[in-house]
């Protein structure tokens, strides 16, 4: 289960496990992010190979127009899938505390 | 080892996540080793559903928890796919020069203790192990 939408402030707010199954649903909010934007991974359990390639689309089309992702609240496990990934480098991630 | 078989389609993920959680959850397996155990299964299962897309027969998956957990992936029918063999995946290249795809079989080789393959007469079998102590990620 996966679950996507609109927080307070415009947040995004990401819920439950990001598996492949689940991209389309991902793909369609993030295709419509425009700006700078804010991820919470809270309530993120998990994430695979398929939602970091969502998640590095939605940051290339972003940048084009100087713009991107910032993710936070990130679960240690997620932080590290992040970092084998190189995802650190080229996102502003924040771990959960 | 438990096994169960599962329809060749990403609408399987959720009842493989089931399967294997409640195996390890009774087991008492940490976070630290259900996560990267959940994760390697899912890169093999979707690697196996997208390189055989013709192949009709289901993905029978084992599981054993011991000292460590085993997990093992048999696909009958699927072309050979060496998940073992060194990827060239530049994880320290810019955004510009990042295209999605490509990481899945990187993050396993990171995150298992051991990964094997093997293949013979159309049948590939991966079998992964990660251990059971409290190491994290």
């Amino acid at each position: 289960m996966f679950e996507i939408e609109y927080g307070d402030g415009g947040t995004v707010m990401c819920r439950g496990r990001l598996d492949a199954a689940q991209c389309e649903k991902a793909e369609a909010f993030m295709g419509k992010l425009d700006g700078e934007n804010t991820l919470d991974f809270a309530d993120l359990e998990y994430i695979s190979s398929a939602g970091l390639g969502i998640l590095l689309k939605t940051q290339k089309r972003l940048a084009a127009n100087s713009a991107g992702l910032k993710i936070i609240n990130v679960n240690n496990h997620i932080f590290d899938v992040f970092r084998y990934s190189g995802f650190h480098a080229i996102f502003d991630i924040e771990a959960k505390e | 080892m438990q096994k169960k078989e599962f329809p060749r389609h990403l609408n399987s993920l959720a009842g493989l996540y089931e399967f294997t959680e409640e195996i390890m959850k009774a087991h008492d397996l940490p976070d630290g080793v259900r996560f990267p155990a959940h994760l390697a299964m899912e890169e093999l299962f979707v690697n196996m559903v997208h390189y055989n897309p013709t192949v009709t027969t289901g993905i029978e998956v084992g599981i054993d928890v011991a000292d460590r957990v085993t997990v093992s992936l048999v696909d009958n029918g699927g072309v050979e796919f060496d998940v073992t063999a060194k990827r060239d995946v530049d994880v320290d290249s810019s955004l510009e020069e990042r295209k999605p795809g490509g990481l899945g079989i990187h993050l396993i080789q990171n995150l298992v203790d051991s990964l094997e393959y093997q293949y013979q007469d159309g049948r590939g079998e991966v079998i992964f192990t990660k251990g059971s102590g409290n190491e994290d990620v």
